[in-house]
């Protein structure tokens, strides 16, 4: 797998010019980073296996397993003996005698409140267990294992992409969602620090008959992987990809909702990916499973890889690119390594760097203050905005079908915008808006994505976001336009169903009211019947005669309910016909179904009509 | 009446000395401005000639208007309508009602009569569409209701109405909606339905009349005054001595005055609906301007509402331009608060409000309105009102004293003759 360096969207994966500054974790922000360490682990590594397997145009299965470790087993772990608390009133979650009596106390009432309503015959919901008292010492810890069907990586190159942060062997910029070699990288450091215990690597490429396993850590001040063991183990299943475990201090029980539901977005924007997540821990009914399922295998492109856009670029790529470039002078250099600039315009742009400057000098003799400039002046100069060609949204087919896999709602809209740039990296925002489902809450669900990356809105929830919220306005705005896109799409969709319920229910509603409204003309007409009867008021002879029914029961309540109910009946008929006339007949929607291809198997005939081919599986 | 002088306050003249209120030097002796006054009503008296009509104007046949009927005339109304119901019924054909229509684009301002009248478009309601079938079972089940109070004749509040059939009602605006309906299609008053509103209106100052044969003297009502009876046509026999009619926007500045009774020291008819008006109040003043006439100078507050309040009772409204006729009273005169007022009276900044988006809006679509347009001295001012963006309420004046309204504003006001 290449280190790149990879655009992303999101607040948490901007990465500015700093490479990982161990230091910058010992900020108060490690604290934060620390309880979110375990849902940025888990992303990270997810959209790196995801990357992995479309690189090599495989549809992704990827597998990821948290595992709760206790604090003696952990203990064990690191080779550290399990210690009995001597002094107990020494510790935080010590509880005092008084506090003990009020927790028997408080218990004791709950139970006396059970009994009382058990005595009543009242059904209660199962108190829930007083949670034991967790205190401060009590750190949970985790062992998240990811495994990919990806890429995969060559045996020797393991320890570095792991062990040194920012080495890079090849570089080029392509639309993918993780930043592989900081994101799992990132994770390497949140377990050296807080657990110390070593990450552990095991990698197949595509034809080897070997699995690479490797297990090291790093050596954060010398910037070097420390490699326990590196060795080549039978691969007796030909299996290719990439498997990574790291044990981390986290909380699950705050970022639960959160991982699920990225994991869930996930799976609405790549539905031609299988997912398995899986949480384990001791007590059992904590333990989670979730199988997110194929249901295409139509993948988006490959994303064409492309070079970077100068505005883009800070300083210490530039220095990475001249160190890694094959051009000998500055004027090949700018020309080849960027896009956006030819040759008469990175003439100009030499012109404009000073007098230090010549199109034949040396591209490696760069000062650093020579370096400072050109970062600059690509700052200030104008450039045209990179095309969005290099670009692999995930389309609105695929969305759609996301929506529909993992919510089952009544209506879903989606829609895709047009690429933007933003500081020379371009995007494309694609959101989906739902309607009603399964499992989901009442109202619209939103779904909004950058560059195929969930944007869940985390802002400062990262280590890395210094320039993001800028780029959040950006997205922001566009998303809006997207959003409303969907919404302008729901509502014709809504005022179709309002029209065929209304269809559906139309004779109910006009019968309702038949009782209502003859009623109150039949009254009408019997005070006239009284009025006619005792000679107070004259009436004309045409209506005397119908009062004369009246008066006569020959036309009654029930004669006008009749009269009125035929009369809608016939309406209804009517109106009904030309609904179809004007709807056509197939208003209700047709799902498509999606077949999944029998692997291997190829025993099956195959009928061909003029519009379709049934295919027979044997 | 004449004997209230006692209860005076001491003439502003004797104690101009320590008096420092401003603008309270410039009031002469209330002679003066009595004088002014009676000239004034006299001019009114001389000026009101006939009224004019729809068919003055030969616009009857393009304009629907509705008249005063008698409880037996409405009921053979019904009863027919409720006979060629029944018949289109047993034929078969189901039924509808002809609704004249009251949406805006069916109304229709007559500069000559200087108020709003419907025009003649009307929409049909059938029984058997989705669309329409409950607002015609509503209209059937109204019509029953009024027949039966026609019968009886006895009066009932809309609330009644409402609550004979809560189930199919649901909420009160679809039988009050439905009511002006009903008034539309039978041609007569909501009055003559025999439904009235529930009482909102109150009077007080040099006004008796007759309700339901018991004299009124207003002098003597208190400071709440009587309240304006919902049915006009239990009212009768005006009396007064007054000069003019004064209409308050709201009940507080009512207040002052009762409570000050101004309509002592200037002879008048306090008036208030407590903001906008309802049926009641509007047919009261237009009784009172009609059998007494006398100058209706109105008081409301210096913003766009305001405004609308005096339009509201000058042509009538939108929704009940059906009987503009009988509702509204013409030749209203704004005394105040106006938008010149606030620098003229130099009232304070900090009782002076922003106006908001909506009031800037709503003042710009009142100067496309007619009834505004056909005034330049209020075309003026609401231009003013809309550039200078503020608005003030008549309590502002209260920042210079809270009888400063009372004794030197309004008096003021009358003695500079200061109404458009």
């Amino acid at each position: 797998m290449s280190r790149r360096y990879f655009p992303s969207l999101d607040s948490s994966k901007y990465v500015t010019s700093v490479p990982y500054d161990v230091d910058s974790t010992r900020t108060p922000k490690v604290h934060e980073c620390k309880r979110k360490s375990l849902y940025t682990t888990v992303r990270e590594l997810v959209e790196n296996a995801l990357d992995s397997a479309e690189s090599i145009s495989e549809l992704p299965v990827v597998e990821i397993t948290i595992e709760e470790i206790g604090k003696s087993k952990f203990n064990s772990m690191i080779g550290l003996i399990d210690r009995e608390r001597i002094d107990e009133a020494l510790y935080d979650d010590f509880e005092t005698v008084k506090a003990r009596e009020k927790r028997l106390a408080k218990e004791a009432r709950v139970q006396e409140i059970q009994a009382k309503n058990a005595a009543l015959g009242k059904k209660v919901k199962e108190q829930v267990a007083i949670k034991a008292i967790k205190g401060r010492g009590e750190a949970s810890f985790y062992r998240v294992t990811c495994k990919d069907n990806g890429k995969g990586m060559p045996h020797d190159d393991i320890p570095n992409m792991f062990g040194r942060v920012l080495s890079g062997t090849k570089y080029g910029l392509k639309q993918t969602r993780g930043k592989f070699g900081l994101g799992a990288k990132m994770a390497l450091i949140w377990s050296k620090m807080s657990t110390g215990l070593p990450i552990e690597i095991s990698s197949s490429m595509k034809g080897q008959n070997y699995v690479s396993f490797c297990r090291l850590d790093i050596d954060i001040h010398r910037n070097i992987p420390h490699i326990h063991l590196h060795e080549k183990r039978d691969n007796k299943e030909r299996w290719n990809g990439a498997e990574i475990q790291v044990v981390i201090e986290g909380n699950w029980t705050t970022y639960r909702s959160k991982i699920l539901h990225y994991m869930r977005q996930m799976a609405v924007i790549t539905p031609y990916a299988q997912f398995l997540f899986s949480f384990v821990s001791d007590t059992s009914d904590k333990n989670v499973s979730i199988k997110f399922a194929r249901r295409t295998d139509i993948m988006p492109p490959v994303p064409l890889e492309t070079k970077y856009h100068p505005s883009a670029v800070d300083l210490l790529l530039i220095k990475r690119l001249i160190a890694e470039t094959s051009k000998q002078n500055l004027l090949q250099f700018l020309q080849h390594e960027f896009v956006n600039i030819g040759k008469a315009y990175a003439e100009r742009l030499i012109g404009e760097m000073g007098p230090d400057f010549s199109p034949k000098m040396l591209v490696k003799s760069l000062t650093s203050q020579q370096l400072v400039r050109i970062h600059q002046l690509f700052r200030q100069a104008k450039f045209d905005d990179p095309s969005g060609d290099c670009l692999s949204p995930a389309g609105e087919y695929n969305l759609r079908l996301g929506i529909i896999k993992e919510l089952h709602p009544d209506m879903v809209a989606t829609y895709s915008g047009s690429a933007q740039v933003f500081e020379g990296h371009p995007f494309i925002v694609e959101a989906g808006v739902s309607v009603g489902g399964k499992d989901v809450k009442q109202g619209l669900n939103i779904f909004r994505f950058a560059n195929r990356i969930p944007l869940l809105f985390e802002q400062g929830a990262d280590v890395v976001t210094r320039t993001a919220l800028k780029r959040i306005k950006l997205t922001a705005l566009r998303l809006q336009t997207s959003i409303q896109q969907c919404c302008i799409q729901l509502k014709s969709k809504i005022v179709k169903k309002i029209q065929a319920r209304e269809q559906q229910e139309r004779k109910r509603n006009l019968s309702k009211y038949i009782p209502d409204a003859t009623n109150a003309i039949y009254e009408v007409l019997k005070e006239m019947t009284h009025l006619h009867a005792s000679k107070k008021r004259r009436y004309e002879d045409k209506d005397a005669e119908l009062l004369s029914k009246v008066s006569a029961r020959l036309i009654t309540k029930d004669t006008l309910r009749e009269k009125l109910a035929q009369h809608v009946e016939q309406v209804d008929y009517e109106m009904a016909l030309e609904y179809a006339t004007q709807s056509g007949v197939k208003e209700e929607p047709r799902e498509n179904i999606y077949l999944q291809l029998l692997e291997a198997e190829k025993d099956f005939i195959d009928f061909h009509g003029p519009v379709f081919v049934f295919r027979l599986f044997r | 009446m004449a004997d209230k002088r006692k209860r005076r306050r001491p003439d502003p003249d004797s104690d101009s000395d320590s008096d420092t209120r401003p603008f309270k030097h410039l009031l002469k002796p209330d002679t003066t401005i009595l004088s002014s006054l009676t000239t004034l009503a006299a001019s009114t008296a001389a000026s009101s000639s006939k009224t004019l009509t729809l068919s003055d104007l030969r616009l009857s046949a393009a304009c629907r208007e509705v008249s005063d009927l008698p409880p037996s005339a409405v009921q053979s109304a019904i009863e027919s309508l409720a006979v060629s119901l029944a018949r289109s019924i047993l034929s078969g054909q189901g039924f509808s009602f002809t609704v004249p229509s009251r949406s805006s684009a069916n109304q229709l301002y007559v500069p000559e009569l200087d108020r709003i009248v419907l025009k003649d478009k009307t929409s049909i309601r059938p029984y058997s569409s989705v669309s329409t079938v409950r607002k015609t079972t509503i209209t059937t089940r109204i019509l029953h209701l009024i027949h039966q109070l026609c019968l009886k004749n006895i009066h009932v509040t809309k609330r009644d109405l409402f609550y004979t059939d809560v189930k199919l009602f649901q909420d009160q605006t679809q039988s009050d909606a439905v009511l002006d309906d009903v008034s539309c299609i039978l041609g007569c008053t909501r009055s003559s339905l025999n439904v009235v509103a529930a009482e909102k209106g109150v009077v007080v100052g040099r006004l008796i009349f007759s309700d339901n044969g018991d004299m009124i003297d207003c002098t003597k009502m208190g400071m709440g005054g009587k309240a304006i009876p919902p049915n006009i046509d239990r009212v009768g026999d005006m009396k007064s001595d007054a000069l003019f009619i004064l209409l308050v926007e709201k009940d507080a500045a009512y207040m002052r005055l009762a409570e000050d009774r101004f309509y002592n020291r200037f002879p008048c008819i306090i008036v208030t609906a407590k903001g906008q008006p309802d049926v009641a109040t509007r047919l009261f003043l237009r009784k009172m301007k009609m059998e007494l006439k006398l100058p209706v100078l109105a008081l409301v507050d210096s913003d766009p509402y305001g405004l609308k309040i005096l339009s509201v009772y000058g042509c009538g409204s939108k929704n009940m331009s059906y009987d503009s006729a009988n509702l509204t009273t013409p030749d209203i005169k704004w005394l105040g608060i106006r938008p010149s007022d606030l620098d003229k009276y130099k009232i304070p900044e900090q009782c002076r409000l922003p106006m908001t988006e909506q009031d800037i809006k709503t003042g710009k679509d009142l100067l496309e309105e007619d009834f505004v347009k056909k005034n330049p001295g209020w075309v003026e001012e609401l231009n003013l009102m809309v550039k200078s963006k503020q608005k003030a309420e008549i309590q502002a004046l209260s920042s210079f004293g809270f009888q400063y309204l009372s004794e030197v504003y309004l008096p003021l006001k009358l003695q500079q003759r200061d109404w458009l």
